[in-house]
Order: structure tokens, then sequence, then C-alpha cells
């Protein structure tokens, strides 16, 4: 089952595509795939969601062996993609996975049952408001501990680091679930040692069957895991799970696979994978 | 970023990260149908409801274009886009690469620019930019 544990990341400010190395990059993606990233209005937007796709593909077709071209990724009505599929990935009980992007890094997290979800976040100055001005916005989607514990921190730049480390945290378990928006985040609670031994309160329960991790991904970016019960998920995201029901002897086999480091890919790397070229990425030991 | 007039710190609001802007609501209007939108907590208490839903919020009135164009603003602001930039009624704001923040942010500055509170339920239906001009406008008539 750890085949299906993942973690990719590109550092897309290194990858600088003429016009023409854009449209090659984005004609590997199905006609859908393309639609969506033509309607963003920013080019940064726009290489964020391409990246993105290439991501899903080639994680698809590397990690489950599916030809490429028998992929098929849709999204729930909420907007978490997900694998069409009928008969893939058979070694992996619920294979299912998450993206996310923010600033320089796209990335990719999979898991072969748990639920997975990942955000990224960057460290971003408030350009017009004091920071305290800044997260008061957003002051009801903590709960009094959490924000205590922000607020409570010894400097603004520690302050807003604090923010955004919990918000990474709320938005990878709203992901996780496949919600569309999160009603009570306030009632969603984390507790941690020094951003280690992450676990939450929902409603002031102790939910031990979620598992998160905080790492930091360089230059001012964060990236979270969150792992959870497919039965969480929410019904238009669990009626793509191959399985929600495990058994508390199978889903702890899931729940506790080692949570692996993320490994940098390169956009031109994902476009020969989707090329159907092998690349060999050193120390890396799929390949070995 | 928001209009940052000393806003009140107990603005009640609903909490919305961004997906519904940049996933969901583009969909839903295409199907018709409201999503399961509330968390899964394994809770009774929340309610799952599906039910069909109009296409557009409202058929018949239309926002004012001064409206429209405050919502353009607050919105170019938000998401550093240039003065120039095409944002009009039509603007979708998923595709205007709103993230979670933004979109808390632009939400709340549009119930500060106009005086009003915007419930989770109808935030759901907002779409574009016209959406949410044409829901400021129903929300102000009300009050």
């Amino acid at each position: 089952m750890e085949k299906g544990v993942h973690r990719w990341v590109v550092d897309i400010s290194k990858w600088d595509p003429s016009p023409n190395d854009f449209c090659s990059a984005l004609s590997l993606l199905p006609q859908h795939q393309r639609s969506f990233v033509k309607r963003f209005v920013r080019m940064e937007d726009r290489k964020q969601a391409l990246v993105s796709r290439l991501l899903q593909y080639a994680l698809v077709h590397e990690v489950l062996g599916i030809p490429f071209d028998e992929i098929t990724i849709n999204r729930t009505l909420e907007g978490k993609p997900y694998l069409e599929n009928d008969n893939a990935g058979l070694e992996f009980p619920n294979f299912n996975f998450n993206v996310s992007h923010h600033g320089d890094y796209v990335a990719i997290a999979s898991e072969p049952l748990c639920l997975v979800g990942l955000d990224i976040v960057s460290y971003d100055i408030p350009p017009k408001e004091t920071v305290l001005e800044f997260i008061q916005n957003f002051s009801s989607y903590f709960s009094s501990l959490e924000w205590d514990n922000i607020v409570n921190t010894g400097s603004c730049d520690g302050i807003l680091a604090e923010f955004y480390r919990y918000w990474c945290l709320k938005e990878a378990y709203v992901k996780a679930i496949g919600s569309g928006l999160a009603y009570g985040l306030d009632k969603v609670e984390f507790h941690h040692t020094k951003w280690t031994n992450i676990s939450v309160e929902i409603y002031g329960e102790d939910r031990r069957e979620w598992r998160f991790w905080l790492f930091e991904l360089g230059k001012g970016h964060w990236a979270s895991i969150a792992r959870g019960h497919p039965r969480s998920a929410t019904e238009s995201y669990r009626k793509t799970l191959k399985g929600s029901e495990f058994n508390l002897e199978e889903y702890h086999k899931g729940l506790n696979l080692p949570n692996v480091d993320f490994v940098s890919r390169t956009v031109e790397e994902l476009i020969s994978v989707l090329h159907g070229e092998a690349y060999n990425i050193p120390g890396d030991e799929r390949n070995a | 970023m928001a209009a940052t007039t000393g806003a009140s710190p107990l603005i009640s609001m609903h909490s919305r990260p961004s997906h519904f802007f940049q996933h969901g609501l583009a969909t839903l209007r295409v199907s018709g149908l409201k999503p399961v939108s509330l968390s899964y907590y394994g809770r009774s208490s929340l309610s799952f409801r599906m039910r069909p839903l109009p296409v557009r919020l409202q058929v018949s009135c239309a926002a004012k274009p001064e409206t429209v164009e405050k919502v353009c603003n607050i919105v170019k602001k938000q998401l550093a886009l240039p003065d120039d930039s095409t944002v009009t009624g039509e603007s979708k704001f998923a595709a205007l690469g709103a993230d979670s923040l933004d979109t808390v942010e632009i939400v709340m500055g549009l119930e500060e620019e106009f005086g009003i509170s915007v419930e989770e339920e109808s935030a759901q239906s907002i779409a574009t930019v016209q959406d949410a001009a044409d829901l400021i406008e129903k929300l102000i008539e009300k009050k």
C-alpha cells in the first residue's frame, strides 16, 4: 500500500514557457481540461491550472499504470478532482488524490486508502493592511483557542505565520472531505506541539482517525497534508470513491502508512511522462 | 486587499473557503442543483439538501451598472488586477484566480461597501460579478 502514497511538488517559477511551449503542453491534456485551463484570465493562474492537471495525469499514469489516453479525471460539483476509471488501481483499496497551488508551487498528494487533502499557502504580507487588520477578516474561522494562540505569538511576523499555518491545515481538511465550503470551521480545532503531532477536535471531540502534517516547502511556502476516513467525505465525493467502509484494522493500516516527503518534479519531467517516455530521477526509488 | 475602513471585528460571517467560487459555482449553475454543501461531521443536526435551484438568482431584476462596477472594483483591488484589466459582469470569480483568502476578503469587502450581510446559502449561487451585484441589490432592498 505504501506505493500509493505520493507527494509531488513543482516549482513553477522555474518554468517560463513560450506561448508555443505552453500550447504544446496544454495539448497533452484532454479537451475538457484544456478549456478549463484557458478560462483563467491571468497567465499565472493558467500556468498553475495547467501544471496541476499535468501532475494529476502524470501521477495516475505512473502510479496506476493506466495508459494516458484511458485516464478520465472529472470534478465533483464542489470542484474536487477524482479519477473516473472503474477498474483503476485494483491494488489499492481506495486510491484518491488532491492538488493545490499557491505562489511558486503546485503540488499533488495521493493515498491508497485514506482520504487525502493538500493545501499550500505562502507567507504573503498584506499590502494594505496591518497584520492584525488582515487576520481579523478571518477570525470567524478559528476557535478561541486557536485565535489566542495566533494573536499571542510574540511578533507581527509570528502572528502572520501562525495564522497561515492554521489556515493551511483547515484548508487541507476541507479539501480532504471534498466540501465546496465548510460550515463551522471554528469548530474544527487543531492541536499541535510546535506544529508536529497535529491533531483535530471537531465539535469538541478528539478525532483520532485524522492525521495532519505541515511541511515547509521553502521560499516562505507551507504545505499541509490531511489524512482521514473515507466516510468523512461529503456525499458527492464519497460517490466517486471505490470504498468508504473499512474495518478498524484495515483503516489503521492506511492511517499509519509513512507520510513521505515531497519529491520535486519539473514540468519537463511531467511532459516526458505524459509523452510516454521513461524519466530517471536520481535517488528516486521508483526508478531503481 | 479588501477595503480597510475600520472593519468591525464583530462582523459575523460564515466560513467560506474559495472552493465554491473556484469550482462549484460554475458547475452549479449548469446543473441547476444545489450541491451537498455542508461538511460531513457525522452529526444529524446538519442537513444535506439537494433541490433544484433556479439557474439565475433573479431573472428579471439585473443590478444597476453602478453596482456591478463597484463589485468589479472591489474584486480588482483584492486580486491586484491592473485597472485596465477586463472585469465585467460576466467575469467568473473562479476564472479571475481568487483563492480562499481572496474570497473571504472579497465578500467582506462587499458586505462593508454595501452595508449588508451575505448568507452562506446565497453566497453559494454566486458565480459571476453580475450574480454578486444582483444579490447585493436584493439584500439592500430587503433592508
